[in-house]
């Protein structure tokens, strides 16, 4: 995949939302000169196994139930690890499933899972492929968190949002970094959007590379953002190992309520997620 | 713009009034290859787009629809204006019409219809869509309910298969009334045809996407309805648009049970299962119907027995052979009730046939029937289902009592079930139910409910009737009527109600050899001839009866076939009156005293009765 498409040195330092509604795919071209890099495959889940399964217990932990105050969102779901909410699909994918249904008090029922004590690294590439759920209230999201985040809590550890998207517009996911300074409704975020089509429809490869001075955030390869320690409007704590979450949450303040004629069930499904580092 | 907007706008209510007869001038386009015809999206930008028409659909408000250079979307140069009548508006009840091109126009290219719109007030438009051409309407497509409020907003509907739409001439449609009976005003606008790329996961689907599971039979044929094309728009919510049975192609999974033609019209052929699916284009549809067919079905060969009751004593729910009493329902189609009925005939007999039943309403309440005087309940029943045990079928009657209507507190009913070998199977089965096995049901003067329910799914069923066949009852049960004329106007033979002539013998030997007797009947003396051949009365005086009118009397009897009275004067001058017998129940006459000429009025001391029977008398009077 990765010496298919020869990514090059972005040159324009700010590329705007609607000029990038214009470029997809993997198509180089005067904003995406992007010098080459050779990265290594350290860590990968291809998700095959046999439909049902859960995902691999060795790379996978999970987070259950609701949090606190909705995963400090106020997000409407129940985590679980019932295969339901998140198993393989036997076709090499997993499904990640937010269901409308009453359970342990909550209104809806989905999974997150996570890396957290079995996988971490600081600085590569991490991208996932995806095909995302859709409809008014579903925010699918895959991202990272500092692994030090027992220690020093959020945001101070740091969050790095590879792909999130509003289900009410399936066409347009955000990449964001948080921080102390700049998290949650001020986080350093960029949306990019497809003006024809819609990310739950086909699968996309959502990445992002990430070094000591910058995160670049690619859809299908094509870089949309760019975030130096410039660009924050506080400390840049991107310096120690981050773990990987997949969830699809219900409801909350990033993505407001599901209605009525919101359709249930709704899936993520993720072909595969990959982690390189750059080879010396 | 402004002058052509002008020419076609006198145009079109020109055509607005032949609107009918418009589709049927047209040359069809069904059979034409597609040579091409113009993309031209739009429909209504700042007024009519190139070769657009508009027809008010009949029994609308023709003048519904204007073009408004006012209210506009995005201050363009003119929207559409639509102006919904009250409810009575004698100038139609709805607003509604079509927009079509006379040259069809090829929409192929694009993925949605998609206009503006907004409203007086939160309203929601019946219908809309496009693919109405007045004529065939052969892709027809639209939108149910469609919200609108006092902003304007942008809405789509998308095009369940534009493949089809190479050939199409309805751009526009609608159809909307009055909301809670009040008029408004609605607005659209920027109406055109595009390539969103922005719709996704279409999901068509037949029977509003249900697993339909029918019974049938042969020759039996089913329409396949609830045809829908769900597509989840833009802002990720689905939209769900009413299309044609020609978007979609039907398949019958074992076409020697049931076949499927184009229309989506299902006919039942053989005994077995078929599932009929469907396809929007490659897609297959949510939705099936199967059918689970007998094949040549069972039915009676031969109608039900004729009843015999005389019919002045029947009260009849159902049957040839009597006048029936008004029944409001066959089938209230109560919740979980599955039963279907149809009305058929046997050999010229009307027969109700009920199928899937595992109970069934019926009802009455209009006109409430009083079985107060009846003794049974009739019901001729034909089945072919198995009938041996543990299957049985019940009947349930209920009463909605003093208080004539459902509940109250003095509702009551009683259910009865039959087993074998009373039920049998493939035969007719009379049930004579005597009313009294009903034992709950206290009261049946205002029976209003007859719930049939069981293990028999199919059930022929005819001659519903109250009947009453009681023997007459061989003495009275209540006393004779009480004489109501005036002691005054009264000369009294043998009454509890008046001074009766004093020293009468009632029994005078005559060497007859009825047996005389006076019985009280409800504590009320009354007068009794057991096996009358003849019998005197002897009055304790002469009397002179010239100023009377009539001889009253009130008589009472089962068995007489010949009964006469007898007035004597001395001489014997005496002359015989037949009285009207047997009786059902108490007589009162009152026979004019001429009937009696030549009896010497002024002096008569002699009555006589005879005939045969047993009679019992009272209310022997002469009266002004």
């Amino acid at each position: 995949m990765q010496s298919i498409c020869k990514l090059t040195f972005i040159q324009a330092a700010t590329a705007f939302l609607l000029t990038a509604l214009l470029f997809s795919g993997c198509k180089p071209d005067d904003f995406q000169k992007l010098e080459p890099r050779n990265w290594q495959l350290v860590w990968s889940d291809e998700f095959d196994g046999e439909e049902g399964a859960a995902p691999d217990p060795a790379k996978w932990a999970y987070d259950i139930g609701r949090g606190g105050d909705g995963w400090g969102n106020q997000e409407l779901q129940y985590y679980t690890n019932r295969p339901q909410n998140v198993s393989l699909d036997g076709n090499g994918n997993l499904r990640i499933t937010a269901r409308r249904e009453s359970f342990a008090g909550a209104a809806f029922t989905s999974a997150r899972i996570k890396t957290q004590g079995l996988f971490e690294q600081t600085y590569g590439r991490f991208e996932a492929r995806v095909k995302t759920p859709y409809g008014p209230g579903l925010w699918p999201a895959i991202w990272m968190l500092g692994s030090n985040i027992e220690t020093v809590s959020w945001p101070q550890c740091g969050e790095i949002d590879i792909m999130e998207l509003r289900g009410q517009k399936p066409n347009i996911i955000n990449g964001s970094v948080h921080g102390p300074g700049y998290s949650g409704g001020n986080a350093i975020s960029k949306a990019y959007g497809l003006p024809n089509g819609r990310f739950d429809t086909d699968f996309y490869t959502f990445a992002v590379e990430w070094f000591p001075d910058r995160i670049d955030f690619f859809v299908n390869d094509y870089l949309y953002q760019r975030i130096e320690p410039a660009d924050l409007t506080g400390e840049w704590v991107f310096n120690s190992p981050f773990f990987l979450i997949f969830n699809v949450a219900v409801g909350g303040n990033y993505v407001g309520f599901p209605t009525e004629e919101t359709p249930f069930p709704q899936t993520m499904t993720i072909d595969y997620v990959r982690v390189y580092q750059e080879a010396n | 713009m402004q002058n052509i907007w002008s020419f076609t706008r006198r145009y079109l209510w020109v055509t607005a009034m032949f609107s009918l007869l418009f589709g049927a001038c047209e040359r069809s386009v069904d059979d034409l290859d597609a040579p091409g015809f113009p993309s031209n999206p739009d429909v209504f930008i700042d007024g009519f787009s190139g070769g657009l028409n508009y027809a008010a659909f009949g029994g609308s408000v023709p003048t519904a629809f204007d073009v408004d250079e006012d209210i506009t979307y995005n201050n363009s140069a003119a929207s559409m204006r639509f102006i919904v009548p009250n409810f009575g508006d004698p100038n139609g009840a709805y607003a509604g019409g079509a927009y079509f091109t006379g040259v069809p126009r090829d929409l192929s290219g694009y993925d949605a219809l998609t206009f503006w719109a907004k409203a007086s007030q939160t309203a929601s438009i019946d219908i809309i869509g496009f693919g109405n051409d007045l004529g065939q309407s052969t892709y027809q497509a639209s939108i149910s309910g469609l919200q609108l409020n006092t902003g304007w907003n942008k809405y789509i509907i998308p095009l369940p298969d534009a493949s089809k739409l190479t050939a199409e001439r309805g751009m526009l449609f609608y159809s909307e009334g009055p909301e809670d009976g009040k008029g408004y005003t609605f607005w659209i606008d920027e109406v055109k045809f595009e390539k969103l790329g922005t719709l996704s996961h279409q999901n068509p689907a037949i029977l509003n996407g249900e697993n339909v599971v029918v019974a049938a039979e042969n020759e039996e044929t089913i329409q396949i309805t609830g045809l829908i094309s769900t597509h989840s728009l833009p802002t990720g919510l689905n939209l769900s648009v009413n299309v044609t049975h020609n978007y979609f192609t039907f398949t019958s999974s074992n076409t020697n049970v049931a076949t499927v033609n184009a229309s989506g019209v299902v006919t039942v052929l053989g005994a077995g299962t078929a599932v009929i699916t469907a396809k929007l284009g490659n897609i297959d549809a949510a939705g099936s119907l199967t059918i689970n067919s007998v094949g040549e079905s069972v039915k009676p060969a031969a109608p039900a027995p004729t009843p015999t009751q005389p019919a002045d004593k029947v009260i009849s729910m159902y049957s040839n052979a009597y006048n029936n009493v008004p029944i409001d329902t066959w089938n209230t189609r109560w919740l979980y009730s599955t039963a279907e009925e149809s009305f058929i005939t046997i050999a010229g007999d009307d027969v109700i046939r009920y199928r899937n039943l595992n109970f069934v309403g019926i009802e009455f309440t209009s006109q409430k029937i009083n079985a107060t005087n009846m003794t049974h309940f009739h019901l001729d029943i034909w089945t072919p289902d198995a009938t041996n045990p543990p299957n049985n079928f019940k009947v349930l009657l209920i009463d909605f009592g003093p208080n004539n209507t459902f509940g109250g507190g003095d509702d009551t009913q009683h259910e009865l079930t039959f087993t074998a070998p009373v039920l049998t199977s493939q035969n007719w089965v009379s049930l004579d139910i005597p009313l009294s096995n009903f034992s709950g049901l206290t009261n049946r003067a205002n029976l209003a409910q007859l719930v049939l329910s069981g293990t028999i799914p199919n059930l022929f069923l005819d001659n519903v009737y109250f009947y009453n066949n009681s023997a007459p009852p061989q003495v009275p049960t209540t006393a004779a009527p009480t004489p109501t004329h005036s002691p005054a106007d009264v000369l009294s033979i043998f009454s509890n109600a008046y001074t009766n002539v004093a020293g009468t013998d009632f029994n005078p030997n005559w060497g007859q050899a009825t047996v005389v007797t006076q019985e009280p009947i409800q504590g009320n003396n009354t007068l009794k001839y057991t096996g009358l051949n003849y019998q005197g009365i002897q009055l304790g005086s002469n009397q002179n009866v010239s100023d009377y009118a009539f001889l009253h009397l009130d008589f009472w009897t089962a068995n007489s076939s010949q009964l006469n009275v007898f007035l004597i004067s001395p001489g014997p001058i005496e002359t015989a009156y037949a009285l009207p017998v047997p009786t059902s129940g108490w007589v009162s006459m009152d026979i004019p005293l001429s009937a009696f000429a030549p009896v010497d009025l002024t002096n008569v001391f002699q009555f006589k009765f005879d005939g045969n029977g047993t009679i019992y008398l009272d209310n022997l009077y002469f009266r002004k």
